[in-house]
């Protein structure tokens, strides 16, 4: 059809189009059209934007400051899940011949939180804690949690034969004699689900099965007042740490 | 109250916001939320529904800011796309009942009604194209721009626009085709 002979038509066709009322044949030719003919792909993007100006005419509305706490675990979420893709296209290294745990850190490196996860090989090495984990039961989730200056604060191991995970505080913060720490799971796409809350020991163990962590990308943990929140309101207070959790290659 | 933003530096944190840059994120957050928020109301109704879609917006915000360029849209027109996208795919995954639906409807309408009639518009806050629009669809019939309303926020078709509105299809399809005409040479003008 030649559009360019009947103007009246084509601006009547990208208005509907734009508007939503033009639909099925009619609407899939027009669409056909403006992939083939620019002046009618013109004239589409131009009632399209037009009327999406409609979203600056509405009543503006505050929303609640939890929504922004949400949206940002969504985006942690994403940013783990992408850099544990990255991570598994990326070249592995010789295979060890001795080390076990400590020497499969390195395949760390590639990840994002590059510089956290080597101030936690330091500090694990520091706090001597490498006789331990040679012997350490087959662990196969690990997550570094580190805060807004990826300085590393929580060691995360999940241990299935056990079925627990297992916390080890690195960094030096300590929470108030009126908050807890709540540590949550952030599945992509959907809300964070409480994995349990933290007692004031350096080191702790929280019940969990399996299907808790799997294809979870990400841990967080939040501060919230002492005693934890229920799972389903989400966190209420500031997210203190955060990384990826990854599942160990051996 | 935060300062209204300009185009160009909705665009700028935009282009941030395609190369991972989180801090530019939540500028833009803070700087347009209130709208998109109201415009998710708008077609949803609900505010926990409402809170869901800017969620679930937000997140492909964060996705496709690296495209945006390409688009040629205003940054706060493209992201009302978004909004409205998001809305209408989270009213097709309830499963509410006709009458609920119904109710809401009758709300939305009353609402499209008042406000498009009486809204003076704060000008130091909107974009070129906004402004045009606002004035354009004032000069419409109240009845045509009431139609075009609903038809945009709801996406619906003239059948489903004539049966919500208890209109003969033909009268429905005068109207919007009536509207869009006057809509077009208004805007001409101030193209």
């Amino acid at each position: 059809m030649n559009l360019h002979a009947h103007p009246q038509l084509l601006e009547l066709l990208a208005a509907s189009h734009a508007l939503g009322t033009l639909r099925g044949g009619a609407r899939r030719r027009f669409e056909a059209l403006a992939r083939e003919q620019a002046p009618v792909r013109a004239a589409a993007l131009v009632w399209q934007s037009r009327l999406a100006s409609m979203a600056e005419l509405q009543k503006p509305v505050v929303p609640d400051a939890a929504v922004w706490t949400r949206i940002r675990n969504l985006i942690a979420a994403e940013q783990e899940q992408e850099a544990i893709a990255r991570q598994r296209t990326a070249p592995p290294p010789e295979a060890p011949a001795r080390g076990g745990w400590l020497r499969s850190l390195a395949l760390w490196r590639s990840a994002a939180a590059a510089g956290a996860l080597a101030t936690v090989v330091a500090a694990v090495i520091g706090l001597d804690l490498s006789d331990r984990l040679r012997n350490a039961p087959a662990v196969q989730y690990v997550a570094v949690l580190s805060d807004d200056q990826a300085a590393a604060s929580m060691l995360v191991t999940f241990d299935p034969k056990k079925r627990q995970l297992v916390l080890q505080r690195v960094g030096s913060y300590r929470e108030g004699e009126d908050k807890s720490l709540q540590l949550w799971a952030l599945p992509p796409g959907g809300a964070p689900r409480s994995l349990g809350v933290l007692g004031r020991d350096p080191a702790l163990k929280l019940t969990a099965q399996e299907a808790d962590v799997r294809s979870v990308p990400a841990l967080a943990i939040s501060l919230e007042p002492r005693g934890g929140v229920p799972s389903e309101r989400g966190p209420t207070g500031p997210v203190l740490f955060k990384g990826a959790l990854i599942e160990k290659t051996l | 109250m935060p300062q209204p933003s300009s185009d160009a530096e909705l665009m700028a944190l935009i282009d941030r916001v395609g190369r991972r840059d989180e801090t530019a994120l939540r500028l833009l957050y803070e700087r347009t939320s209130p709208k998109l928020f109201g415009l998710a109301m708008r077609v949803v109704r609900q505010r926990e529904w409402a809170e869901d879609v800017l969620q679930e917006s937000f997140l492909t915000i964060w996705r496709a800011a690296a495209d945006y360029r390409s688009t040629l849209s205003p940054p706060l027109a493209w992201m009302g796309l978004i909004v409205r996208s998001r809305s209408l795919d989270f009213l097709r995954r309830r499963t509410a009942d006709r009458a609920q639906l119904t109710q809401e409807f009758d709300e939305l309408m009353a609402e499209t009604f008042e406000s498009d009639a009486a809204n003076p518009m704060d000008t130091a806050d909107a974009s070129e194209q906004a402004w045009a629009l606002h004035q354009c669809l004032s000069r419409l019939e109240g009845r045509q721009r009431e139609v075009l309303s609903l038809a945009y926020l709801r996406e619906l078709s003239h059948g489903e626009l004539a049966e919500q509105l208890k209109l003969p299809l033909g009268t429905v399809k005068t109207w919007i085709r009536r509207g869009l005409d006057k809509l077009r040479s208004c805007m001409q003008q101030f193209a």
